[in-house]
């Protein structure tokens, strides 16, 4: 089976993130970048099913140049070859377009995707892309075990293929839903899906001979143009400190009359 | 000089120490990398250091920082987390691809190090012991058959490797050890103890230095060699994540097959592979200086006396800037040495000097974030008197300050 499978460079989200003077981007300077974490479960479950099933993985990145670490990475998990669309600001839609031409190209029988990208935090690239492709999707999986359940440990992959069709679980409120969609398909991931392998050395030192192809936009025939532009950052309000009051009557009448919440 | 050769990349690599060196620490594009769009800089020369480095980083952030304070009050090695990383291909980082290695050079053991001391020092000890004091030592000193023999099971973590070479009698003045082996035949004959031998107890394996003769050899004894034992781990202040203890030789039959390269061939091992090791026991002192810079500087902007948050007043401001400086100076004197030892490179002076000059930066930077975070420094809670402990043991094991004094004057002087 050939699985398409995603990795995008975000701002890494341990650091905080500093707004430019003009209040109208991010500063990129002194800020490191890691693979977008949801990604990173959609690598890791795509291995697992190349493990199960064979085929071919590859990785694609939309995003700048240095992308290339990211999809380096997944290599080094040991995903077979890594495609690079360079682009420079990419929103959800231009992501999904420029993963629409991959697709057509490639001609994989599953993408899967993380449900968000950590950066912006859209959730939508995955939906996007199925729209685009008039492809089944299945967002949002996740598995029945547990991450410390026998299954985790041995590496079995949450995404059941069988006979040209897959079955995904989803977390729903109070529950457990169970999709069965055909393939080709798209899959996005959530945070319970599985916990992503390290990248062993030998597979490092091996992913440095692996092949990684480069487009542009223009290359694949999309129109570079977001359809979103960000108007202004803000940082968020800073806390203010507790207040210790002296008695139950002062917090009523606090809560009352300052909060005003009762 | 150009900037790759004042990294060190050059061919001709030298072994002495060149100060005034412009572009340490900066990020460097070197042109013969143009293929690859990432910076390139004297700790991450390549992608491959650099994703080595993530790795590991995530590794000890993950998996090795939460166990470091119980297996260090258990005084025990951390067994199935040392496979770990086997399993991730970290104990021949330094062996060639050919025989299963990383065919990587001594940055990226100094990477592996300086990250996983960061959480646990004592349980980096025990890494450093199999994998450069056995795995490393034993690969350049070894032939085809020994390595046959050897090296898979230690390289897959399945047995544990360490060295002896310390004795009860001579520690500093190693060269006039008393551990003997007499050749009788197929076997030779060894008598002796060796002490303080990291790994003792788990250990499968070791490189073993005895006299025959007036000269020193190294050996590989197993346990299936009769005449070997081990003893009861001795206890110790720090590093507790690994157990050291003493390697008993009575009347020990090794068979001759398991002399590494020649009676009196074992000089040379133990003085190229001490290079390594003095730099990556720098390198753990590092990460130390590292993990306590974080540490102290953090507390200090949370932490409010008199009215402000305690960074505001200037002594405090003098621990966090001196061990700030301090871990600098050290980080890029480790690196700059890395990138000039290996296999082929001497460079004592080198790896001196900057063990020299680390050891007692960790150790000063972990008592400076002892007294930034008063009576909870003091305290298990945070891991300061943990690695406050562990730090002490860089300026005696792999050679004492003393010794290190000793080499790079004699060394200088020599050079004259
Ligand atoms: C936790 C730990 C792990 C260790 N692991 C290993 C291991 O795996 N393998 C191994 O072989 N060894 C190991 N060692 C031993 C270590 O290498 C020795 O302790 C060290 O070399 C010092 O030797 P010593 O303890 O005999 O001290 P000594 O040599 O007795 O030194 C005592 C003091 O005298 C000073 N001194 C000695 N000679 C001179 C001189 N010529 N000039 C000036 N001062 C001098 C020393 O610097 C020191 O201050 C380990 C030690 C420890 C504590």
């Amino acid at each position: 089976m050939k699985i398409l499978v995603t990795v995008k460079r975000v701002t890494d989200y341990e650091r905080k993130v500093k707004i430019a003077p003009d209040g109208k981007s991010l500063l990129t300077d002194g800020m490191s970048f890691v693979a977008n974490p949801f990604d990173e479960i959609a690598v890791e479950e795509a291995l697992r099913l190349n493990k199960a099933h064979g085929g071919e993985v590859v990785v694609v990145s939309v995003g700048p140049k240095d992308s290339t670490q990211e999809i380096r990475k997944a290599l080094a998990m040991g995903a077979h070859r890594g495609i690079l669309v360079t682009a420079e600001t990419v929103d959800s839609d231009v992501y999904a377009r420029a993963l629409q031409q991959l697709v057509e190209k490639e001609q994989p029988e599953l993408v899967i995707m993380g449900k968000q990208n950590t950066d912006d935090d859209a959730n939508q690239e995955g939906q996007l892309l199925a729209g685009y492709l008039n492809w089944p999707q299945a967002t949002f999986a996740s598995k029945e075990a547990g991450l410390d359940s026998a299954d985790e440990k041995a590496q079995k992959p949450g995404l059941v293929v069988d006979n040209g069709q897959l079955t995904v679980v989803r977390e729903a409120d109070g529950g457990l839903e169970h999709l069965s969609v055909d393939l080709p398909a798209i899959v996005t991931t959530d945070l319970r899906l599985n916990q992503p392998r390290f990248a062993s050395l030998p597979g490092i030192m091996k992913a440095k001979k692996k092949k990684v192809e480069e487009f542009s936009l223009g290359d694949l025939g999309v129109d570079p143009a977001p359809k979103l532009t960000y108007v202004a950052y803000s940082e968020p309000k800073e806390r203010q400190a507790g207040q210790i009051v002296e008695n139950i009557d002062a917090l009523v009448d606090r809560l009352r009359n300052e909060a005003k919440v009762i | 000089m150009s900037e790759a050769q004042c990294l060190g990349l050059s061919a001709e690599k030298g072994s002495s120490l060149h100060s005034g060196c412009a572009t340490v620490g900066q990020a460097v594009d070197y042109g013969f990398r143009k293929d690859q769009s990432v910076k390139l800089d004297l700790f991450n020369p390549s992608q491959e250091h650099r994703m080595l480095r993530d790795m590991i980083s995530a590794f000890t952030k993950e998996q090795v920082e939460s166990q470091a304070a119980e297996y260090d009050q258990r005084g025990e090695l951390n067994i199935s987390l040392f496979r770990e990383l086997a399993r991730l291909g970290l104990m021949g980082i330094t062996i060639p691809e050919v025989h299963g290695g990383a065919g990587l050079d001594a940055v990226a053991s100094v990477i592996v190090h300086h990250e996983l001391s960061k959480s646990d020092p004592g349980f980096c000890l025990a890494y450093l012991a199999h994998a450069l004091l056995f795995v490393n030592n034993f690969y350049w000193a070894s032939n085809d058959a020994q390595k046959k023999k050897y090296l898979e099971p230690t390289l897959s973590g399945e047995w544990v490797g360490g060295m002896g070479m310390t004795e009860p009698g001579h520690g500093t003045d190693v060269l006039g050890m008393s551990t003997t082996a007499v050749k009788k035949g197929t076997k030779y004959l060894v008598n002796g103890s060796k002490t303080y031998i990291t790994n003792a107890s788990e250990g499968d394996v070791f490189q073993v230095y005895a006299k025959t003769g007036g000269e020193i050899s190294a050996f590989v004894v197993d346990r299936s060699c009769p005449g070997f034992s081990t003893s009861k781990p001795i206890k110790k202040m720090g590093m507790r994540g690994s157990t050291m203890g003493e390697l008993i030789f009575e009347d020990c039959e090794v068979p001759a097959e398991n002399l590494l390269g020649g009676e009196g061939a074992g000089l040379v091992h133990m003085m190229r592979n001490l290079e390594i090791e003095r730099l990556a026991l720098s390198a753990m002192s590092l990460g130390i200086a590292d993990r306590c810079m974080e540490i102290m500087t953090a507390h200090s902007k949370e932490r409010v006396a008199f009215g402000q948050p305690i960074y505001k007043f200037g002594q405090i401001q003098r621990y966090i800037a001196d061990g700030y400086a301090m871990t600098e100076a050290a980080r890029a004197l480790v690196y700059y040495v890395a990138h000039n030892v290996g296999p082929e490179i001497q460079n004592r002076l080198g790896s001196d000097a900057a063990k020299l000059f680390t050891a007692p930066v960790g150790k000063i930077v972990a008592d400076y974030a002892m007294q930034v975070l008063g009576g909870a420094g003091y305290c298990e809670e945070y891991p300061v008197e943990r690695l406050f402990r562990d730090a002490k043991l860089i300026e005696i094991g792999g050679g004492t300050l003393e010794s290190h004094q000793k080499n790079i004057t004699k060394d200088l002087i020599r050079s004259l």
